[in-house]
């Protein structure tokens, strides 16, 4: 399996290249892209204790493309190709609804999809722990605070359920918002004792007791201070075109203090790993397909760049579409390429742990 | 290895101790089971053991502790465990990661073991516990048993000299509870852990235990204590809450008296060969009245996986049917099926005659009582009254009640407790309000989902008592339970459930030929029939 840190590279590529290509063609590779990896993935996601989604992003997408595109439709009266004419008296969606308005709209739901798409192929492959070891150590305890909450949602949805099954089966009925309190009380008590019970376990299994508290306050105030020094160089930067470079000066300092403060208080904190994953070939091809993707949908000095960028207003045209932009878009693909290949050096399967 | 020295500890805001002047000393190697009614303090005194009281509760306490030579009292749970591994009664409330080595690995990492160090430990408790073939599962995968021996495993990774376990078996079934209680005895006499244990089910944990420590809310023996520690026997002879075995050993004036089956078996041969009545026990069975619940061939899947296969079910008036079956054999499926809240794939489903498939889930609640596994999920009114209130608003029977929320209280023994908050209340009062805030509709059928989960034997036998009550009128019961004994007490007949298949479906006597369900009196006197110890004395003509 891939380095959690490369899925991160992955996911966040993926959002940048949704986001900055406003090119339905584009928009649709990409969807497709994150899709098969996802799918791809999913076997390494079940043996490796990944989170499976909640709901499949081809499900997402027929929902939110269609919903989307309606929606910009009936409120946006922009563009030349109408389709048909709502009341104009009628608020907010009467007008003409357009082809134009209804692409745009389609478009967003298109780049939504592939943002899910993306998130739930990330959320199948990384495994709690995994996320916990991507937090720099100085976080390491906000990790883990995230890696609960993780476990926590699904647990939550299975509360609600259970206590919206419960609450029907003495008669409740859920019809409006006054009707939510039944589920909502035994909800929030329950998940309340949940967190008490876990942290009572977490306590007991000896978490925290290596922390320092005097260390964690000293660490507070010196963020707080460098994050004063950052401020006041900005604010001398924006308001005094005098002492510019004693703002830069101010802001660098300040940045580098925080940077020294993290790596000090990293350094402090006493974890180790279980299984330390070292980086593998694998690994540097699938964040070198990430690089590739990300520079097609970044860089702006090359050959067909501009037709990342389209707009279907005033009248659809067909977008325009440059191979090269295409192919670098296909790098995030590699995770799905990569994906069953073993590495020379990957960590052990199940049954092969030496003997002890 | 553990001295408790006059320790008395209050909770925050209550109005007397938990635990009152308690001296009590274990021996290094020991493997003590920790027993008691509800709400005499066994979960505090376990907490005592590894500082949780009153580090992480609160509260004040006095008196001295020692485990290992440490004071809990002064270091705290996060530096006792390295001393204490504890093990809660839920193992999926105290899980943190999603994989089962990197669970076990938490703690240490957290501890900054150097991973070889680590892999050592790790594959030690994998070995103990029979876990490495699950190394790589995700837990959620795991079945309840194997859930709890990860959660033993954990608290086992810092190799502690003692286990402290809470209720550990209370949610398996029979085989799942063996599972773990073998692991427990196997760590204990390989290992010379000392492990302590609070459970209700006795007649599971006797078996294993050298020594007992009787925790009680009354004065013992008039002498003002509070606390009775011995051997088994020594102690259950002074105490009303036993197991069946031992309660027909004391009857028969048993001594020894036998602790498990195979001892008692001695007593029993040489008894039932001189025994009067040879005959089977009188079946309990009645006369089946007129059918209120029919299930007809019905099947439901979860995401194609079949979790009921045509079952086929019949439940009379003032009848008491028992549902029985592993973890994850189909019971509670079934339920849900015949309240609405899942939609089966095939079959029918009726009460009195008319078709429940299609009805709404709140319809079906007026006809059909149905008390979940945590009645929690139930409770979020500002009182025990107002509860039953919530329920009767909900069916508009509110200005003309069915039963009157003041005689339900009262039949439920809750009346002292009307205008408290529910969730206030012990575990027992907490499942009689679920009871009454499904029940106060009058109910034609009640289905309740293992209503015993923490309650000791006075309190089922209050619960048996009051489902008595009920048929009498004839409500019809379907109870759902992995308590054998509870089963053979109250059932009037016995379904069980396999893979979502029935695999019998016969008056309480088959429980006597099923190896995973026989209750303790039937395994004694194999062939009689009987199955508590009632039947066992009227059977021996010492009724």
């Amino acid at each position: 399996m891939l380095d959690a840190r490369v899925w991160l590279v992955w996911v966040v590529t993926a959002l940048v290249a949704s986001s900055v290509a406003r090119n339905p063609l584009y928009a649709v590779l990409l969807l497709l892209i994150t899709v098969i990896v996802g799918a791809a993935c999913r076997a390494e996601g079940d043996r490796t204790g990944g989170r499976p989604s909640v709901l499949s992003p081809l499900r997402f997408a027929a929902l939110a493309i269609p919903l989307s595109g309606l929606f910009n439709a009936l409120s946006v009266h922009f563009g030349d190709t109408v389709l048909f004419r709502l009341p104009g008296n009628w608020p907010f969606i009467g007008g003409p609804v357009t082809l134009e308005a209804f692409t745009y709209g389609a478009q967003n739901g298109i780049a939504l999809s592939a943002i899910f798409a993306a998130f739930m192929a990330f959320n199948l492959v990384t495994p709690v722990r995994d996320l916990v070891g991507i937090a720099p150590r100085a976080f390491h305890e906000t990790g883990v605070v995230i890696s609960i909450a993780l476990t926590f949602i699904p647990q939550t949805v299975e509360s609600l359920t259970r206590i919206r099954h419960a609450q029907a089966v003495r008669g409740h009925r859920l019809q409006g918002l006054r009707d939510w309190p039944p589920i909502v009380l035994p909800l929030l008590i329950s998940g309340l004792e949940q967190s008490m019970g876990l942290a009572e376990a977490m306590v007991a299994r000896g978490y925290g007791a290596v922390s320092d508290q005097r260390q964690s306050a000293r660490m507070s105030a010196g963020i707080a201070l460098s994050l004063l020094v950052v401020l006041t160089g900005w604010l001398t930067l924006l308001f005094s075109t005098r002492w510019r470079v004693a703002g830069l000066v101010l802001m660098g300092v300040g940045a580098g203090l925080m940077l020294a403060l993290l790596w000090s208080a990293g350094r402090s904190v006493p974890h180790t790993s279980y299984r330390p994953r070292r980086w593998t070939v694998r690994d540097t091809l699938g964040v070198a397909g990430c690089g590739l993707a990300l520079a097609a949908a970044s860089l702006r000095a090359y050959p067909g760049h501009s037709t990342l960028y389209y707009m279907p207003y005033p009248r659809l045209t067909l977008p325009p579409f440059a191979p090269l932009v295409g192919l670098g878009l296909l790098g995030l693909l590699a995770p799905a390429i990569l994906a069953g290949r073993r590495a020379p050096f990957a960590p052990p399967l199940d049954g092969e742990h030496a003997e002890v | 290895m553990i001295e408790f020295e006059h320790v008395t500890y209050t909770y925050p805001g209550a109005s007397g101790p938990a635990l009152s002047d308690v001296t009590l000393s274990i021996a290094e190697g020991e493997f003590v089971l920790v027993a008691g009614p509800s709400g005499a303090g066994k979960s505090t005194l376990l907490r005592c053991i590894n500082g949780l009281v009153p580090h992480f509760s609160g509260g004040v306490v006095s008196g001295r502790i020692r485990v290992a030579g440490n004071d809990p009292l002064a270091l705290g749970p996060q530096s006792l465990s390295r001393v204490v591994g504890f093990v809660f009664q839920d193992p999926e409330a105290q899980f943190v990661l999603d994989r089962v080595e990197d669970e076990i690995a938490f703690a240490l990492e957290n501890a900054a073991l150097s991973p070889s160090e680590m892999r050592v430990r790790v594959e030690e408790v994998l070995n103990l516990l029979d876990l490495a073939p699950l190394r790589n599962r995700t837990l959620q995968t795991l079945s309840g048993g194997e859930k709890q021996r990860v959660a033993i495993a954990a608290a086992l990774a810092f190799r502690p000299r003692v286990l402290v376990l809470d209720e550990p078996t209370s949610q398996l079934d029979p085989q799942s509870a063996e599972d773990v209680l073998n692991a427990l005895t196997r760590l204990n006499v390989d290992q010379g852990l000392t492990v302590v244990l609070a459970e209700h089910r006795l007649e599971r944990v006797l078996p294993h235990v050298d020594r007992l420590v009787y925790l009680s809310r009354e004065p013992l023996r008039g002498e003002g204590m509070r606390v009775l520690s011995g051997t088994p026997r020594e102690v259950l002879r002074q105490v009303d809450l036993a197991p069946q075995l031992v309660v027909l050993g004391k009857a028969l004036g048993w001594e020894p008296l036998p602790l498990t089956v195979k001892e008692g078996r001695a007593f029993a041969n040489g008894m039932a060969s001189t025994a009067p009545d040879t005959s089977v026990r009188p079946s309990r069975s009645r006369v089946p009245g007129e059918a209120l619940l029919s299930i007809d061939r019905l099947s439901f899947a979860y995401n194609g996986s079949s979790a009921l296969a045509g079952v086929s079910l019949t439940v009379h008036k003032g009848e008491l049917v028992v549902l029985m079956g592993r973890n994850g054999s189909g019971k509670t499926t079934l339920l849900k099926c015949i309240v609405g809240i899942l939609r089966p794939d095939r079959g029918e489903v009726k009460l009195a005659g008319e078709s429940l498939l299609g009805k709404e889930t709140a319809e079906i609640g007026q006809q059909v009582g149905y008390l979940p596994q945590d009645p929690d999920d139930l409770l979020f009114a500002d009182s025990v009254n107002e509860e039953l209130g919530v329920t009767l608003r909900y069916h508009n029977l509110l200005a003309n009640p069915p039963i009157p929320p003041g005689e339900l209280l009262q039949r439920l023994g809750l009346s002292d407790v009307a205008t408290a908050y529910p969730r206030d209340l012990s575990v027992g009062q907490r499942q009689r309000v679920g009871l009454g805030a499904v029940t106060v509709t009058r109910p034609r059928l009640l289905m309740l989902d293992e209503p015993t989960r923490g309650l000791d034997y006075s309190a089922k036998q209050a619960l048996v008592r009051l489902l008595r009550e009920w048929q009498a009128e004839g409500v019809g019961v379907l109870l759902v339970t992995h308590d054998v004994e509870l089963a053979a007490q109250a059932a009037d007949r016995v379904v069980i459930l396999s893979q979502g298949e029935i695999v019998a479906d016969d008056t309480p006597e088959v429980l006597t030929v099923s190896p995973l369900f026989a209750p303790q009196v039937a395994r004694l006197f194999p062939g009689r029939g009987w199955l508590v110890v009632e039947d066992a004395l009227r059977g021996l003509g010492k009724a």
